[in-house]
């Protein structure tokens, strides 16, 4: 048989098993589903020609529309129904090098063909990637086996079952009873915590254990820690000087909020909007700092705008990657590459967040003014006469001012200086002047201001529309003895209008006669002519001047004051593109009916049931901090290009129990996660299960993670008897290394606190940027100068230098080894187990026990011979100088160590 | 080319998410204390996956400075970068304008002013002329000013490039822009990224070191030497020439050297067991930095001791042991390279010559503090060469950005003495060793010195020079964060190729 198969032959062929397979697809065939079928297709092989950044041959396959649009062809290469007939099968099917599809790259393998011509077949229906569907109530599998708990148990079983591995039994005791303190409170239970669940032989038990620790006070503050990384917190401003900034009262509202178990919809809301909120209280407020832990500017010769739209642009990256797992930021620039985000989604986003009064001032304005005792019963007297002599509305306003000295507009604003500067407010010497655009004077009879002069004979005049123009108001001015803020009458203009400052002073030669720092134009004081006016008017001056304790905020523009937003072509600020109006991106469940176009109706879409990410991310994020990863382990990705969730079905599950079953309740989600048999097993791993499941993804086994940063030392404060259980307050300073602050221009220093401040737990520490605390940064702790989603755990040479050397832990161990000491034991071997069983609370073994008993009897030998060693060892300290409590003190140290310490086994 | 960065970058989206659980934890190896991981390399290797050369595929957690190739064989294999913080006046050191002379005392032609932003400057300043006399030098016969007599000597092993400019001119993010090449802070160093592709050569010293004098950080503080989005194990770890060297290196008052042997075995003995319960390869990883954090006890209080150098070292240097000051710092930074430690970041303090004290005086200060920093930069050049160095060492020297030719008039006023303003449209930097091409110069600014004329540089061209020196495609050589694979260059850079040899 001759075997001659010509070339056009294998053509003609080919074409046959083409037609033969294009048959075959027409008959009825089983749904393809976009999202696991061909979105991964188009994402690997398509989307970086044909997606957000580029759109090669005018096709894109980020969105339907775009897809079955015209390209630039001028025909669509989708027709839906109609695969033979779409240029997009032809290009991946082309013979052609020059025409085949994906270009220069390997083809589409048959499988992939397949999918996309049935899937245009069946009418190129999109679908949404599962995390921006709502949450469903998955239905829970039904295995009966009595290893299993509760609901949880039953989907990771199921999976267990899928793989062909079992689950592990219950931890020990001791292990589990470590593993949920640390993990709920922070730190150790304390001893009649621990105690009662040791001594407890019943059911319940654990139970009750769990709920002692949610009801513990420290539960709070171990929260917080998490929420501060989210949230950015730091106790310094960011940037050159880095100066230090008066934000605390919000980590002290976090640690409130968590204790008191605020439902995680109504955190969020009062962090997104509370000043926006019916009648906010001081709290309200407090909460907003939320999203004034952005970084502020300081340094010399900044632009204010570039730093402030830098802040905005954070508050919406932080919340979309914090609260929702989104990496919005991408859109900033284009289309989301791979995700269903617009480019003008971001900035009709970003319009929520335009609005807010701050500026970038070095004075971190708005502040919320938290006055004294004595100054706040003048407060009500104030707030009661206005109440009487105005509407409701202009009363709020008025309440607002005192609170909040807003709206206002601060003098940095100012330009064309002359014989003066303007940086973060105005100075002016002799003859000096400066210009105001565009101020609303709408007729207004007075204006507040807040200034300061140290010479007597200033003269300040204010002129409309030109240097020379009519007068709004002129005015002498005398040593002011610091700040000062003075209300005078002006003459009304309508409308809006360019205002010039001038000052004379011919005294100060060459510096400064008078420091502006914000106006406001205004109606009289509500009630003129009423008996006790002056009285009344009188004490609202004194309040506007009172001293204050001051914390940021965010507050929202006036109208007058209202700041349009537009796109950043290519998200860059300077080049704008066409105006927009607030909006949350089309992907997403619509604003809520009755919600406003503001950071207020924001809060309430972010917080409504229908938003498929606030409570995935979040029972993600609390799963991430019992287990060590997520279930969808990129906490700040959960879109297409994040890590795909190994249990869909429980994430799911826990978010729909989170928000339905649980009303948000963070302790009683908590609570259901920490009562699964899945958290409860034994964390010990077979070689085998460890090569099959390195990374524990499948929960054969409980948990085993390094503690982080602040629980490393705070367990080591509190089985050391030192930690101070004092909660709320400003920041401390515990013992640091000198010279690790080295800011240039500025004067802060590090200033050891005194007496148990020393001891506090680590979310009270003083946390500056530019220079962390050294042993949280080695820790892995961040320098929160963006939001941190996660912390990546490392292990370095530098962990174990700072536990054995750093004089925090010398001290500690110190504080161990006499507690030890005064143990009544009589053998060391006794104090060392004691002390091995107040930190793992079980007994220490043989082989534990024998490697510490070398080292004190090796340290013993030493010291014996040595007492300026053992001296110099225990530190200055009333206590015993002797061998014996120095060799202790190696064994603390050793101690400290212990990797199972540092990790919850 | 730009094909084939799609289809690695495609490669990398397909293996991200596998590799992203990688990256956290390493396998065990059999065998009795076989801890050292499988390579994350070799694993994608095996995929047919591009190893070495781009993604997160570097990061092996359980020697994440064990030395590795770089994309091609670059020539350079350490970094010395010495950066002046605060900005000196290219007008007095590199940049010759005998035309800025003829203006001095005049006032500012309006042209220049119009619609340009100034840090201090208000109004209309006067020009300032050079405060320095400059002559040609070398068998290049480049000009250098008085102020650099001993850099004279060796200007033909140094490239000058006179065109760099920036768009930032404040000190902070200008500083960032400069080394990680955004000028907002959360994205890593130049020296992290270099750790993150190259680890380095000697496992018991940190691979980034970081020296600073002066008596500050620089403006943008420690974040200019962190790692941004990769692992912290690469950020710079500052070393210091006053109190210890490297924080908590030294074991407390009274605790001898054997007693910390001691226990570390003691700690190494109660983790094996643990490890022997828990079979957590973790726990291995844990001995084993006990184990060198031992090491660099001893390691890094020796490198950075300058006592034992001998005198004619000293004297070529004018170090002072004991002193917080940027010769020793200098002579330390060769030490290190020596030892193989893969990146050396140097901060002098004190460049921001506004005029508004003697100090801060184009013609006071910044004299003063070129005499502190000409002798031991250019010993570091002859040291580096008759050790056989240099060839393999690229040396930059640079700041954030330069000077106006003008004289600043801050709020307007006269200053008290000469000092120019914040000035990024046009400065000078230079770099030697480490394959380039000495005694040249590269990029002009004009007759003023305001504005660059031909051979503009960016701080993207500078870092992809360096990174090309070392031998890596700026290009591709990435991290994916957030979704998206991030370039130490951005989306820009190129290759300074007129300086290299």
């Amino acid at each position: 048989m001759k075997l001659f198969i010509s070339k056009k032959m294998i053509g003609v062929v080919s074409l046959l098993i083409i037609a033969a397979v294009l048959t075959l697809l027409a008959l009825p065939n089983d749904k393809v589903d976009f999202n696991t079928q061909v979105k991964p297709i188009l994402n690997k092989k398509c989307i970086t020609c044909h997606g957000g950044v580029k759109q090669k041959a005018g096709f894109s396959l980020l969105f339907r529309e775009e897809a079955l649009g015209k390209t630039e062809s001028g025909k669509p290469a989708i027709i839906p129904g109609h695969p033979e007939q779409s240029e997009l099968i032809r290009r991946i099917t082309a013979k052609d090098p020059d025409e085949r599809m994906p270009y220069k790259h390997a083809p589409l393998d048959e499988e992939e063909i397949n999918i996309l011509q049935k899937w245009i077949k069946q009418g190129a229906q999109w679908g949404e990637h599962w995390a921006y569907i709502p949450v469903k109530n998955e239905s829970v599998p039904d295995n009966s086996n009595s290893w299993i708990k509760n609901n949880i148990d039953q989907f990771v079983f199921s999976k267990l079952k899928e793989e062909n591995l079992s689950p592990s039994k219950e931890a020990e005791k001791s292990t589990l009873l470590r593993r949920v303190s640390i993990d709920l409170t922070g730190l150790p239970a304390s001893n009649n915590i621990a105690n009662k669940f040791l001594q407890a032989d019943n059911e319940k038990a654990y139970e009750n254990l769990v709920d002692d620790l949610l009801a513990s006070p420290t539960y709070g503050e171990r929260w917080t820690s998490l929420w501060l990384d989210l949230s950015r917190y730091a106790d310094t401003k960011g940037y050159e000087k880095d100066g230090n900034r008066n934000i605390w009262k919000y980590r002290d509202w976090l640690i409130r909020a968590f204790n008191e178990d605020k439902p995680y919809n109504d955190f969020l809301m009062e962090q997104l909007a509370g000043d926006l909120m019916p009648n906010p209280d001081d709290a309200k407020y407090i909460a907003t700092s939320f999203h004034r832990n952005t970084m502020t500017n300081d340094e010399g010769g900044t632009d204010n705008e570039e730093f402030r739209t830098a802040a905005v642009l954070d508050r919406v990256n932080t919340t979309w990657s914090a609260l929702m797992g989104t990496t919005f930021n991408c859109v900033q620039c284009h289309s989301h590459p791979y995700d269903p985000f617009k480019h003008d989604e971001y900035y009709k986003f970003l319009a929520f967040f335009n609005n807010s009064r701050d500026e970038d001032a070095e004075s971190d304005y708005p502040l919320l003014r938290q006055f004294k005792s004595e100054d706040s019963t003048k407060l009500l007297q104030v707030m009661d006469w206005v109440k009487k002599n105005t509407n409701e509305n202009e009363a709020k306003e008025y309440y607002l001012f005192l609170k909040t000295w807003q709206p206002t507009i601060n003098s940095l604003n100012c330009d064309e200086i002359n014989n003066g500067t303007v940086a973060t407010v105005v100075n002016l010497r002799n003859n000096g002047s400066c210009r105001l655009k565009n101020a609303p004077l709408n007729d207004q009879k007075q204006l507040t201001f807040r200034y300061r002069s140290s010479y007597k004979n200033v003269k300040l005049s204010i002129h409309v529309d030109s240097i020379n123009g009519p007068k709004l108001v002129s005015l002498p001015i005398s040593d002011t003895k610091g700040w000062k803020i003075g209300i005078v009458p002006i003459t009304p203009f309508s409308g809006r209008h360019t205002l010039y400052f001038k000052a004379t002073c011919p005294t100060s030669a060459e510096t400064n006669a008078i420091t502006l720092e914000w106006f406001k134009f205004s109606d009289y004081f509500p009630g003129k002519g009423n008996p006790g006016y002056e009285m009344a008017q009188q004490q609202f001056v004194e309040l506007l001047n009172a001293s204050a304790e001051t914390t940021p905020v965010m507050v929202e523009n006036s109208a007058d004051l209202f700041r349009p937003s537009n796109v950043f072509i290519r998200g860059n600020r300077t080049v704008m593109g066409k105006e927009v109006t607030p909006d949350v991106p089309h992907i997403m469940n619509p604003m809520p009916a009755n919600a406003p176009k503001n950071r207020l109706g924001m809060a309430m879409w972010l917080t409504d049931k229908k938003n498929p990410l606030v409570a995935r991310t979040m029972v993600n994020r609390l799963w991430e901090q019992l287990f060590g990863f997520g279930i969808a382990e990129t906490l700040e990705d959960l879109g297409t290009q994040g890590i795909s969730p190994t249990h869909k079905d429980l994430l799911d599950h826990l978010a729909w129990a989170f928000v339905n079953d649980h009303h948000w309740s963070i302790k009683k989600i908590l609570k259901e996660i920490v009562l699964s048999a899945t958290y409860r097993q034994d964390s010990k791993v077979t070689k085998e299960l460890l090569q099959k499941d390195p990374y524990n993804k499948l929960y054969a086994r409980g948990p085993r993670v390094r503690l982080s940063a602040e629980q490393i030392r705070d367990q080591a404060l509190s089985v050391s008897n030192v930690l101070s259980d004092k909660m709320y307050g400003k920041s401390v300073m515990p013992f640091q290394p000198e010279g690790v602050w080295k800011s240039p221009y500025s004067s802060n220093t590090w200033k050891l606190s005194e007496g148990d401040d020393q001891y506090r737990r680590g979310i009270y520490t003083f946390w500056k940027r530019s220079a962390p605390y050294p042993s949280m940064a080695t820790f892995d702790g961040g320098t929160r100068e963006v939001c941190i989603t996660r912390r990546i755990r490392t292990n370095t040479p530098l962990q174990a230098l700072t536990i054995l050397n750093d004089s925090s832990y010398l001290v500690m161990a110190r504080y161990f080894a006499h507690r030890m000491n005064e143990w009544k034991e009589k053998e060391v071997s006794k104090k060392i187990a004691k002390g091995y069983q107040a930190m793992m609370y079980k007994s220490i073994s043989e082989n534990r026990l024998k490697a510490l008993m070398d080292l004190y009897t090796t340290s013993f030998a030493k010291f014996k011979k040595d007492p300026l060693a053992t001296n110099e060892l225990l530190g200055p300290s009333e206590k015993e100088s002797n061998a014996e409590t120095a060799s202790l003190v190696m064994v603390a140290s050793a101690l400290f160590n212990m990797d199972e310490w540092l990790n919850k086994n | 080319m730009k094909n084939d960065t799609h289809n690695q970058r495609l490669l990398r989206e397909a293996n991200h998410a596998i590799l992203q659980q990688y990256t956290r934890r390493h396998f065990l190896k059999d065998g009795a204390m076989g801890f050292g991981a499988l390579a994350l390399g070799s694993l994608f290797n095996s995929c047919g996956f591009n190893s070495s050369n781009n993604s997160n595929n570097l990061f092996d957690a359980a020697n994440p400075l064990a030395p590795k190739p770089p994309m091609f064989p670059g020539k350079a294999k350490s970094v010395i970068y010495l950066h002046m913080a605060g900005a000196p006046s290219q007008l007095e050191l590199f940049s010759f304008k005998p035309e800025l002379a003829k203006l001095d005392g005049q006032d500012c032609p309006p042209s220049l002013l119009a619609g340009k932003k100034f840090a201090f400057i208000q109004g209309v300043p006067k020009m300032l002329g050079p405060q320095a006399n400059f002559r040609q030098h070398g068998k290049s016969g480049l000009w250098l000013s008085d102020n650099l007599p001993h850099l004279s000597t060796v200007i033909d092993d140094i490239a000058i490039l006179n065109a760099v400019t920036t768009d930032q001119f404040n000190h902070a993010p200008a500083q960032l822009l400069m080394h990680s090449g955004s000028p907002r802070l959360g994205r890593p160093s130049i020296g992290s990224w270099v750790t993150y592709g190259m680890g380095s050569e000697n496992k018991n010293l940190p691979g980034f070191v970081v020296l600073t004098s002066g008596g500050n950080d620089p403006d943008a503080g420690k974040s200019v030497w962190g790692s941004g989005f990769l692992p912290s194990v690469y950020q710079g770890v500052q070393c210091r020439s006053v109190g210890d060297p490297v924080l908590f290196i030294k074991d407390p008052k009274g605790m001898s050297r054997d007693l910390r042997k001691a226990s570390i075995d003691a700690i190494n003995k109660v983790n094996q067991e643990q490890y022997e319960e828990y079979n957590d390869p973790e726990i291995l990883s844990r001995i084993a930095q006990y184990e060198m954090a031992y090491k660099m006890q001893i390691s890094v209080p020796e490198v950075m001791n300058i006592n034992d150098e001998p005198q004619y070292i000293h004297e070529m240097y004018g170090t002072k042991p004991g002193e917080a000051c940027f010769a020793n710092n200098v002579l330390l930074a060769r030490k290190l390279v020596e030892k193989g430690v893969r990146f050396v970041q140097l901060f002098d303090w004190g460049w921001d010559a506004h005029g508004d004290s003697a100090g801060n005086a184009v013609d006071i200060g910044l004299v003063n503090k070129c005499r502190k920093v000409d002798k031991p930069i250019t010993a570091l050049l002859l040291d580096l060469k008759q050790r056989g160095l240099l060839d393999e060492t690229l040396v930059i020297w640079g700041s954030e950005f330069g000077r106006t030719p003008m004289m600043e008039n801050r709020e307007g006023k006269v200053m008290p003495f000469k000092g120019r303003d914040h000035h990024g449209a046009a400065f000078s930097m230079w770099m030697a060793g480490g394959g380039i091409k000495g005694g040249t110069t590269y990029g002009e600014s004009d007759e003023i010195g305001y504005n660059i004329v031909s051979g503009k540089t960016e701080a993207f061209d500078i870092q992809a020079t360096i990174l090309n020196q070392l031998g890596f495609d700026h290009e591709k050589f990435t991290f994916e964060s957030q979704g998206r694979p991030f370039r130490l260059t951005d989306v820009a850079g190129k290759v300074i190729t007129d300086i290299i040899s």
